[in-house]
Formats: structure tokens, sequence, C-alpha cells
């Protein structure tokens, strides 16, 4: 029993991370609280879906084009909304927020309800180590997180895209003093982070089916990670990550399965009462600063 | 000068098209039915749509006969939305208030999602005299609401499958697998929320220790949960025979998933809402051999030995190009229509206290089976549609059939296990 909880927390852990990585890309860049998350990783997995199903193209092809056209409607909400709002975080909160709604509203409209949208597994086999069965897919997911991190720690240290965002989120007045345009960088990492939001979709979303309600729990799990690991911070997001992915599996084993979703919920308490920026986060509270 | 001409032209031609794309004219007042529940989810939609096929059939041979001449249904349907995570009661009620004071429905068919929302729901329609005929909460406080103060809540009544015949329904299933298979642990596994949690609780309380069968564990997953991991493999170390489940989310879609990935040798045995329609197959991949689910009513599958089922069915698959794909809702929502037309019929107006009377009256062979109402406003279930509506259970075959395996009027096979379950 405990061998399975230890391997299917971390599989847990590293599918949250997977969802809250695009999630904190994007405000630690431009600042902006992207509240429509989660309607942007439900859109990434229906337009999959959508290429492959309907149109019936290669699903590899299906997947780059779903992550591509999730990315640009990433950019272009910031293009034509956020950017008339930014700086304005409650602005931005409630834009998104209303984005997301219609987006997952829209969906719903054009008959996305049910439960017969599903993607294809990777490969539909399990393997057993131990007294551990596992299905390869959970692996295939635990790949892909860990690649998808350290693509994003190259990127942001060893490309010229990604440096330009690390100058942007440590000093936007710096970075526009040496050209760094502070508004193409913040449109980008809408995109890049709503790419990641289509990545995640694709890869978890198909342990079971592609519903448009799943839209709204995505994003409670993405800011949770987010807030207790550091908003800005992708250190902060993998530990936060596996401190409430293996918090939830130990709950479901040991203790009841129904306070499974206290454990984000308390975990966001005890973070804000003792060290408010996150585990790792660089927004600095003035207690903290002090 | 020219502009003025151009835009007054315009004017002209829009106004032209307003007239002529005007609202559709019925040749008799319709009669109006509102449909308000949660059209953003499968049972809500597909209840909505058996609505609209039942009101196509009658409107195609005229209407409804009342006050010396025929006259059509016109369906108006409102999104209430209370099936939604974080939607308050209060929010869907005004939805449902706003439907009966602006369109000013006959009656109400289908009605609130959530028993939460029709419970709190009973005093509108009361205050407004609406009859309602519901056809997807389930919770048998209604019943008990009526039938303490019978005069306020004589308009509600429930076509579906209440929690009370549902539970008498998982008690004769597994009656059979005990009986059959010699299964005598139980590993209960359920969604929080008011319908499964009343269901695990009636089944954990009463029907298990009634057939002498040990629950072994017992755990409840919030709604958006999706990995049963630990539960299956607490299931699988204490030895459960059957697993009882009891899930409308979409999630729940990755249990039966990992059921098979870590061969758990217990028989999954309840309600696993991706997993009632035909399209199932294809989205899993053919990869759910063997799992036994619960069709809440009768014609939401087809029956082989019943054929109003089977025609109603077919019927809807031939009209919306595609077969049913929840377990719950549609059939008793068809139903409803003809027993709202009939009970019109029958009362001679539209006055909701005679309608009332005559719904109350019914007893006619419906899709279901035949359909009566208790003193609690709730239709007959048991295991004889001759008698009585009926739910079923059926078991999805490896070559992707659903095969009604319970009750034995409509069996058409034997249960087979897969094959990492054993007799016992």
């Amino acid at each position: 029993m405990l061998a399975n909880t230890i391997v299917y927390g971390f599989v847990n852990s590293v599918i949250l991370m997977l969802v809250a990585l695009g999630f904190n890309l994007t405000f630690g860049i431009s600042g902006v609280a992207n509240f429509a998350y989660g309607a942007l990783y439900i859109l990434g997995a229906l337009l999959c879906w959508i290429f492959f199903n309907s149109l019936g193209l290669p699903y590899l092809i299906a997947v780059i084009l779903a992550v591509a056209l999730t990315a640009v409607a990433g950019a272009l909400m910031y293009q034509f909304i956020l950017l008339r709002i930014r700086g304005m975080a409650l602005s931005e909160v409630i834009a998104t927020f209303g984005i997301g709604l219609a987006i997952l509203e829209l969906l719903k409209y054009l008959g996305f309800i049910g439960f017969e949208y599903s993607l294809p597994v990777f490969i539909d086999e399990s393997i057993e180590f131990g007294q551990v069965i596992i299905d390869l897919q959970r692996i295939f997911i635990v790949i892909i997180g860990v690649a998808m991190a350290g693509f994003l720690w190259i990127f942001t240290h060893h490309s010229r895209t990604g440096l330009r965002f690390r100058g942007i989120a440590q000093d936007e007045r710096t970075a526009l003093s040496l050209g760094i345009n502070s508004d193409r960088v913040a449109m980008l990492s809408v995109a890049f982070g709503a790419a990641y939001a289509a990545v995640a979709a694709i890869v978890i979303l198909p342990l079971g089916t592609i519903n448009v309600e799943q839209g709204y729990s995505v994003l409670i799990n993405a800011l949770a990670v987010c807030i207790v690991g550091g908003l800005g911070s992708t250190g902060g997001v993998v530990l936060a990550s596996f401190l409430i992915g293996y918090g939830q599996t130990f709950t479901v084993t040991y203790l009841e399965s129904h306070w499974v979703m206290l454990v984000p919920l308390i975990a966001i308490l005890v973070i804000l009462v003792i060290k408010p920026s996150g585990l790792f986060g660089v927004q600095k509270e003035l207690e903290e600063r002090i | 000068m020219k502009q003025r001409f151009f835009l007054l032209s315009a004017v002209f031609v829009v106004a032209f098209a307003l007239l002529i794309a005007g609202p559709v004219a019925y040749a008799a007042e319709p009669i109006v039915i509102g449909v308000p529940t949660s059209l953003g989810f499968l049972e809500g939609k597909e209840s909505h749509k058996a609505v609209q096929l039942a009101v196509s059939e009658i409107n195609a041979r005229g209407g409804v006969m009342v006050g010396g001449g025929k006259r059509p249904f016109k369906v108006v349907a409102a999104d209430l939305r209370d099936a939604a995570a974080g939607v308050p009661v209060p929010e869907a009620l005004l939805g449902l208030e706003k439907l009966i004071l602006e369109q000013k429905p006959t009656a109400i068919l289908v009605g609130p999602f959530r028993s939460e929302a029709l419970l709190a729901g009973m005093d509108i329609f009361a205050k407004y005299k609406m009859p309602m005929l519901g056809t997807v909460a389930m919770s048998p406080a209604t019943e008990a609401k009526i039938k303490k103060d019978p005069e306020k809540y004589k308009y509600v009544f429930r076509v579906s499958l209440n929690v009370i015949y549902w539970v008498k329904l998982l008690a004769g299933t597994n009656a059979t697998l005990k009986q059959e298979f010699g299964f005598d642990k139980v590993y209960i596994m359920n969604q929080d929320v008011a319908w499964a949690r009343g269901t695990a609780a009636g089944m954990e309380k009463k029907v298990y220790p009634g057939l002498k069968m040990e629950v072994v564990g017992h755990d409840q997953f919030p709604t958006g949960f999706s990995d049963f991991s630990s539960t299956l493999m607490k299931a699988k170390s204490k030895g459960a025979g059957v697993l009882f489940t009891c899930f409308d989310m979409p999630e729940s879609g990755v249990l039966v998933k990992q059921w098979k990935s870590l061969r758990v040798p217990g028989l999954i045995a309840g309600f696993i809402s991706p997993m009632a329609g035909e399209a199932a197959w294809a989205t899993f991949d053919g990869k759910i051999g063997g799992l036994m689910n619960a069709i809440f009513e009768l014609g939401n599958i087809p029956s082989q030995k019943y054929a109003p089922a089977r025609n109603f069915y077919n019927k809807y698959k031939n009209t919306y190009g595609k077969g049913i794909q929840s377990g719950h809702g549609p059939a008793p929502s068809y139903e409803s229509v003809y027993i709202l037309k009939e009970a019109i019929e029958r009362a001679g107006s539209l006055d909701p206290d005679a309608i009332v009377a005559e719904i109350e009256k019914t007893d006619r062979k419906g899709v279901m089976g035949r359909i009566r109402f208790d003193e609690g406003h709730q239709v007959v279930y048991g295991t004889d549609p001759a008698e009585t509506a009926v739910g079923a259970f059926f078991q999805w075959t490896d070559d992707g059939k659903r095969k009604i395996v319970y009750p034995k009027s409509l069996a058409e096979g034997e249960i087979v296990l897969p094959s990492w379950v054993k007799k016992r």
C-alpha cells in the first residue's frame, strides 16, 4: 500500500505541476493572474479532439495545431483586452475570469456536453514493478512534466526570448530602458502559458474524458499550487506540487477521501499565515521585507 | 441626399425582413411547457431533447385536445446551472421563477437537476400553482414534504426513479451477485453529492447488512477528483468482490481504467455516468468489457423484451443521430409529456388543480413500463414492466454490447465475470 501511495503520489504531484506551470509562467513574467487558464486548458484539449476526430488529421499534427491555436488565443486575449488594463490587477482578474467563463460556456453552447470526448492514450498498457501496477500513460505524463519543467528552465536561461522574460520579471523599467518591449514580452508569456495549458490537457486528459466543467477545477488547482509555491517561482511551483500532491494521496489512502479537497485549501491558509509570498515567492510582502 | 436615401432604404429592408421572419405563428395558441434544468449537463440536455421529441410527435398529430379544439405544445427551456460547481441554490431558483413569470408555462417538466434545488423550489411551484413533473432530481424528501402538506405541495410529481427505488434496484442486483458468485465483501465508492451520499448510506446501513455482505471500506470523492488508485488498492487488499460505485462526474471514467490496469479482483457494479451510453465503448477504446452499470429508467437503454422502450430509444436515435448517452432522465422526460397531455385532455382545461387531479389518476403503458403515481406523487418502480416502471442493470460485453442482466423479466443473458475476477 505504501509503495503504491508513493508512486501514485509522485504521479499526481507531477500532474499538479504540469497544470500549474503555465499559470505560474504567465504571472511571473507579465504579472497577469490568468483566470482564463482553466478555459484555455479545456480549449486546447477540445481543439486537439476536433482536429483528430472531426477533421481526421494525424494525431501529432492535431496536437501541434491545438497547442499553437491555444497559444494564439492567449496572445489575442492579451493584445485586445489585457493590454488595455495592464497593471490594474483587479481588472485583469475580472477580465480573465470573464473570458474564461465565456470560453467554457461557448464550448457548451457548441454542444461539447457529455462523455464522448476523449483523447487517445500514448500507449494503452500497464507495467508492474514490485506490488505496484501503473499504466504507461501516467509514466508518459511524468516524462512530459519533467521535460516541460526542464524546457522552461533552459528556455528562460539560454534563449534570447527567455532572457527577456526574466529581464521583465526582475525589473520591468530597467528592461524597458534596455530596449525590451514589455508589452510584447507580456503577450508572449500569456501565449506561452496558454500553450503550456494545452500541452498539460493533451497529456493528462487521456486518463479520462474531456469535460467543460473541468476547466473550473483546473484553475483552482493551479491557483493553489502557485499560491503555496510562490507566484512567479518555478521552483516554488515544483515544491508546492509535491507537497499538495503527496498530501492529497496520503489523505485518500490513510485518512478519508472526502477531505482530499481540503488539502490545497489548508495549504493556502497555512502559507498565507506563515509566509504570504509563498515558499519561494518573489513578490515580497511588507512584513517580509522588514 | 443620396446618403439619406440609402439609409432609409436600409431601414425599410430590415423592417420588411423582420416582418417576414417573425416568430413562428401557431394556428392555435400553444400550451407552453417549461423545461428549467441544467442544460449544460448530459442528463439535462438529453432530457430536454426527449421532451422536444415527444412534443414534435404530439404536435404532428394536431396537438392536445382542450377547450373544444387542438392546441400545440411549445417548449421553453431555461438553463438553471444548478448542477454546476459553485452555483448557489438561490441563484438557480431565480432562474426558475424568471421562467415561470416571463413564459407563463402551463407545466414544468424535467425540473431542477440537484435535489437541493428541487426541494427548495417546491415552494415556488406551490406559490404559482405550477404542476411539475420532475425527471432528474431523486431525493425522496420531496415525497415526505408532499405527504406532510399535500394541499400545498400537490403540484410536484416525480416520473423518474427516486433514491428508494434506486436502492431497491441495487439491492436486487447485489443479491443476485452474492447468490451467483458468492461475493460477500463490498467496497463502496461514491461521489460527494447528495444523491450519491444518500444512496451509499442506504446501501451501507440497510441493504448490505440485510444481504449479509460485509462493507470492507467506504470512500467518498469530491466532484472533480481523478485518481482512484489508493481506494482501488485498498479494495484489492481487503478482498472486496463487489466494488459499488455511485458517480455522475466525468472524471469517474478514470476509475474504470484504473480498475482494469490494477486488475482489482472485484466486479464494478453501480452507476458510473460516463459508462452508461452506447458511445462509451468507443470513448474508452473498448476497454470497459465486464463493467456492470445501472440504467435508472428503462427506455434510456433499448430492451429486446419490452417493445415501447426499444421503440422510444430507436426514435430518439433516428431523430438526433445518436443513441441516449445518459442513464437517467430522457425516458421519464419523454413519458412526462404524454402524462401531461393525457391529464390535460381528461381535465378538459388548463386549470392547474384540475391537471394535478388528473395526473394523480395516471395509469398508462409507457416506455419505462406501467406508469402510476403513489400518494407521494412518485411513479412506482419494480421489476416487471407489465406492473410498474422499471430500472435495469446491464453489463458491457467484450464485443461492445450492452446486455441487460437484471431484472430477470428483462434479462438478455447471464452476468459474466472479467477474467481477473473469480467466483468466491
